[in-house]
């Protein structure tokens, strides 16, 4: 049985970050901007490397069973520039991750944000998701922590 | 006594503005703005800038290229063959997925900073795409003879407070943009960095290539300042994509 995960809305204006993904692979190809998915679980790593960093997290789903997911994120230069840092997140921490899956069928999404347990929400994805390329601009001000 | 302050207040403001009149020439060709000296006396273009939406998905048809001013690049009928072909496979041929060099323009029209310094001799470019640098010489006027680069020859002088930057020696290895618009190693390159503002930097190119177009075409842009507190170049290398290929090879 898979894990419910709310569908929230997801405000295109939020994507601040000016790094591109590679063009390995485009977004519209491989996830499904029509489904934005919300999922919590505990992460297991995060993973700091170009040109897309990851967070790996496990999600317990309804029957207990663990499923284990990987959320695709920007580069380590575009994170930093997000305010996030090395010790953002750590094993262990509980997370709410929110994006789009992956379109198939594995565990796998493009992240938008990712919210820590104290509140603190970092965001975590490209322009070339959802919102097209070059949306908007970098956040003003030091990144907070 | 409120009215001879006013006065000469109004005397002021005149004797201002004929002064701001008068230097109108100089300021005309930077858009009414006069950006800060170096110790040289020149405009300075110093800092961190980057371009905030980036055309390297596909530089044909962008708005970017106002001439010719239907945006598109001016290819040779004869040279459209090679555009389709490196369209067709462009992931796979892309220079950058092979983490090569991007050339010019297309390494200032990334979606990665770059930061300016100046001294009367060079003014350097440094990159955060994969720790990428041009050198700008200042005090040379011909290109070098007999050798290409991937980043090209760069050499500039000053025209007013725009830098105008030759680019030459051009090998034929890159691509600019990820669709698969190209060029030979005939391409010269003539850019124009100009202040427009505290936080904005004119970019222009001007391309031409005997080889593959018809005619020169031009682009432009407008960069912006990175004014976060501390604000710094970080790293975007790309050796996860040579580990790829060494473990294609069985390394």
């Amino acid at each position: 049985m898979r894990a419910k995960y709310a569908i929230a809305a997801v405000g295109a204006a939020l994507l601040a970050a000016v790094v591109p993904v590679m063009a390995h692979h485009s977004f519209a190809a491989e996830f499904d901007a029509s489904k934005p998915i919300t999922v919590k679980g505990t992460v297991t790593a995060m993973d700091w490397v170009n040109p897309h960093s990851h967070l790996r997290f496990d999600v317990k789903a309804e029957n207990g069973t663990v499923e284990h997911w990987s959320a695709e994120c920007l580069p380590p230069n575009g994170l930093y520039r997000q305010g996030w840092r090395k010790t953002s997140v750590k094993p262990g921490d509980e997370v709410v991750v929110t994006g789009f899956k992956a379109k198939d069928g594995t565990n796998y999404m493009w992240t938008q944000s990712v919210t820590t347990s104290d509140g603190r929400r970092l965001f975590a994805g490209s322009p070339e998701g959802p919102g097209g390329p070059g949306g908007g601009a970098p956040p003003a001000g030091e990144p907070k922590q | 006594m409120i009215n001879r302050w006013t006065a000469s207040m109004r005397t002021a403001v005149c004797v201002a503005a004929l002064v701001c009149v008068g230097a109108a020439p100089a300021l005309a060709q930077s858009k009414g703005y006069t950006a800060p000296r170096t110790p040289d006396g020149h405009a300075d273009l110093q800092g961190i800038w980057e371009i905030q939406k980036s055309p390297d998905k596909d530089l044909d048809g962008s708005k970017l290229i106002v001439d010719p001013s239907n945006h598109k690049i001016p290819y040779k009928s004869e040279a459209l063959g090679q555009k389709k072909d490196n369209a067709k496979n462009s992931v796979a041929n892309d220079p950058l997925n092979k983490c090569y060099m991007p050339g010019v323009p297309r390494i200032n029209l990334l979606s990665y900073p770059f930061q300016i310094f100046q001294t009367p001799d060079y003014v350097a470019i440094a990159y955060e795409y994969i720790h990428n640098y041009r050198t700008v010489y200042m005090k040379r006027d011909k290109h070098l003879p007999d050798i290409d680069f991937w980043q090209g020859d760069s050499i500039g002088h000053w025209d007013g407070d725009t830098l105008v930057v030759d680019v030459g020696d051009f090998n034929d290895q890159t691509w600019l943009d990820k669709a698969g618009d190209y060029h030979s190693d005939q391409m010269h390159v003539v850019e124009r960095y100009t202040r427009t503002g505290p936080d904005t930097l004119q970019y222009e190119a001007t391309i031409e290539d005997p080889k593959v177009f018809a005619s020169p075409w031009k682009i432009r842009a407008e960069l912006k300042r990175d004014t976060k507190p501390n604000a710094r170049l970080l790293e975007y290398e790309c050796q996860y994509l040579a580990d790829e290929a060494a473990k294609k090879q069985g390394k």
